[in-house]
């Protein structure tokens, strides 16, 4: 019992508290600004928090992280740019919200699906995190393959209306992974002697191009000179009653359980658990024909399920110092800044501080209740009030910026031109754009689990099957990959 | 042109890229090219499904690419331009010659608001990226003289 006191007043002293604040504004202001992610705010942040107190720096962390995955959905659904790769999902149901002149309803929801979902995280982590952290150290190389083939499988089945094109989406996702240096033995590979693409594609770089260019030249072939009206955009008056959050609740619990169970995964992160949770709620609807045309159960699930993510994250990061995504990893370097090793002894040793940061994921959480539903949203939700014409060189410029900043290279702006006409005539001809993405972030981390899995079977390939887990996970992709063929099959015999 | 033309031209191309990235992996030593040989025979084959799905299907529907193709290719000609130019001119000094050009070639004809919506904007981004991030931006050539 003392040391929760001890935990709360140190986490509710002034500079704990003034740095979750400022980091939540700051959070939401950088994710909602495409082209800036929380990975870049965070890195750029490390540096800073030498000189800081170890619970002012992680409560700047835990602003940052939780302000900035709400802060994605603000552009998601107002301009069908997600801020953050894990709002990719809030954009199929959120956008649409937004064209029919519910902006300020989606993003009521986003705020309180983002703050539940966080809220449900940092629980998972205060309580089970440590019981659950454990489970982990059953997987072997071969679960982290099949954990990223399930799924690459999922989104590439369930996204998307063609379930062929989204699994060669999938693969195609997969095959660019590959660019640059081999992480085992050095080779580089698709660099055709270019320098910049030794170190491969970067996601952001690619995320950006595919996913804001294409709504950029929507914008520009709808020639809107006029803009919405403030009335349009209904944002004063966008309220979420108690039968609204009735309504929500299963969405919000089933998906706070997929994003804390992805969260606990290394290497899933927060765009796994959106898009299960979405593909999930589409899969429990009576109506899943609405889902991706402006269903509010699809901008909840979508965004409890990211943010239900990421104090899970932390969980294999704080107790075994396997990072379950790049924030996590950022934690862990912020941790190591202050002398503290992250992995089971940093509970036995530092148990106030990891207590405190626990706390500080919970508050942040809450924070964004105040920080963006009232402000942040107000301001950004501003920009639909241009006309869209206005707002095509706008975006670009920003798209621009963004895309520089990442690594000071103009290349990088051809790249993301390029990714924005290919993901523009990829989507006009139905192939969806998610799994490339995803294929981005998972396959590196699939090519190291299956070649680990190779060298300690010395090359046996039924090392990836043996095993219950991962035969249960390679089952279960391959239900998924077969289940598209069996529906298609029933229906032609009914 | 119809979806079941443009599937077939989906899928050959996604076969080509797919055939070329295995031929190209197969040249890599060791086990460095077999997971991309093997995802570009994955890729291939799934683009070969699409064409040979598309040339066994009906005569197709008309699937629109471009909505407006001389928007497009403003839109695209116009950002092409901009980032040649961002080496040139500095980040700066090209996007609000984007912002100021880009909105009347598409029709918007109010010149003030689109001046003052330039210099309100740019500035925000160069309060935002210069001055608080202070992440350096490509500058004028002539800055270096």
């Amino acid at each position: 019992m003392d040391l929760i006191f001890d935990i709360l007043g140190s986490v509710l002293a002034v500079g704990p508290v003034t740095a979750m604040i400022g980091a939540s504004i700051l959070g939401v202001f950088i994710g909602a600004l495409p082209g800036l992610n929380p990975v870049m705010a965070i890195a750029l942040l490390l540096p800073l928090t030498y000189s800081m107190q170890p619970l002012v720096a992680l409560g700047m962390v835990a602003g940052i992280y939780n302000g900035s995955m709400y802060g994605g959905a603000i552009p998601a659904i107002l301009l069908r740019i997600p801020g953050t790769p894990a709002a990719i999902a809030t954009t199929y149901d959120g956008f649409p919200m937004a064209q029919r002149g519910e902006a300020a309803r989606a993003l009521k929801i986003a705020c309180w699906s983002s703050a539940i979902g966080g809220v449900a995280s940092a629980i998972a982590l205060m309580t089970i995190g440590p019981i659950l952290a454990r489970a982990t150290l059953l997987f072997g190389p071969a679960e982290y393959f099949w954990i990223a083939m399930f799924g690459m499988a999922s989104i590439g089945v369930m996204v998307g209306s063609d379930a062929v094109k989204g699994l060669m989406a999938a693969a195609l996702g997969l095959l660019l992974g590959t660019v640059g240096l081999d992480q085992l033995s050095g080779t580089p590979r698709f660099t055709f002697g270019e320098i910049w693409l030794l170190s491969g594609l970067d996601l952001i770089v690619i995320l950006v191009g595919l996913y804001a260019l294409p709504p950029v030249i929507a914008l520009a072939e709808a020639a809107d000179i006029k803009g919405l009206s403030a009335s349009d955009l209904k944002l004063e008056a966008a309220k979420l009653p108690w039968s609204d959050i009735r309504a929500f609740m299963p969405t919000w619990l089933r998906s706070a359980l997929i994003g804390i169970s992805v969260g606990i995964l290394p290497g899933a992160g927060g765009n796994i658990a959106a898009f299960l949770s979405y593909n999930a709620a589409k899969s429990a609807s009576s109506d899943p024909d609405s889902f991706g045309k402006g269903n509010p159960q699809g901008v909840a699930a979508a965004e409890c399920g990211n943010n239900a993510d990421n104090a899970a994250s932390m969980i294999p990061a704080l107790t075994l110092g396997i990072p379950g995504n790049v924030i996590a990893a950022l934690v862990l370097g912020a941790l190591l800044i202050h002398g503290l090793q992250p992995g089971p002894q940093l509970f036995h040793q530092n148990p106030g501080l990891v207590g405190g940061f626990m706390v500080q994921m919970l508050l942040t959480s809450l924070l964004i209740l105040a920080v963006g539903g009232a402000a942040a949203t107000r301001v950004f939700a501003q920009v639909q009030r241009l006309p869209g014409v206005m707002l095509v060189p706008m975006i670009l410029v920003l798209m621009a910026v963004g895309v520089y900043v990442i690594n000071g290279r103009v290349i990088d702006l051809w790249v993301m031109f390029a990714a924005g006409i290919a993901g523009y005539v990829l989507e006009k001809v139905n192939v969806p754009l998610a799994p490339i993405v995803l294929g981005l972030i998972l396959g590196p981390m699939a090519e190291q689990s299956v070649r680990r899995a190779l060298l300690i079977s010395r090359g046996d390939p039924t090392e990836l099957l043996t095993r219950p887990l991962s035969a249960a996970l390679a089952l279960a992709t391959l239900a998924l990959i077969l289940w598209p063929i069996v529906r298609a099959w029933r229906a032609q015999k009914a | 042109m119809t979806d079941r033309r443009q599937d077939i031209v989906l899928g050959g191309v996604f076969a080509a890229i797919g055939i070329s990235a295995a031929v190209i992996a197969a040249g890599y030593p060791g086990a460095s090219g077999v997971y991309p040989m093997a995802l570009g025979c994955v890729v291939a084959a799934l683009g070969l499904l699409v064409l040979g799905r598309a040339v066994l299907s009906g005569p197709g529907k008309p699937r629109i690419l471009i909505d407006h193709g001389p928007r497009v290719a403003i839109t695209l000609g116009t950002a092409a331009a901009y980032l040649g130019l961002v080496p040139v001119l500095g980040f700066y000094l090209a996007s609000a010659l984007l912002v100021v050009l880009l909105p009347p070639a598409l029709g918007f004809r109010r010149p003030v608001f689109v001046l003052v919506n330039a210099a309100v904007f740019v500035g925000i981004v160069w309060l935002v990226f210069s001055i608080v991030l202070e992440k350096p931006l490509p500058t004028p050539f002539w800055s270096a003289y």
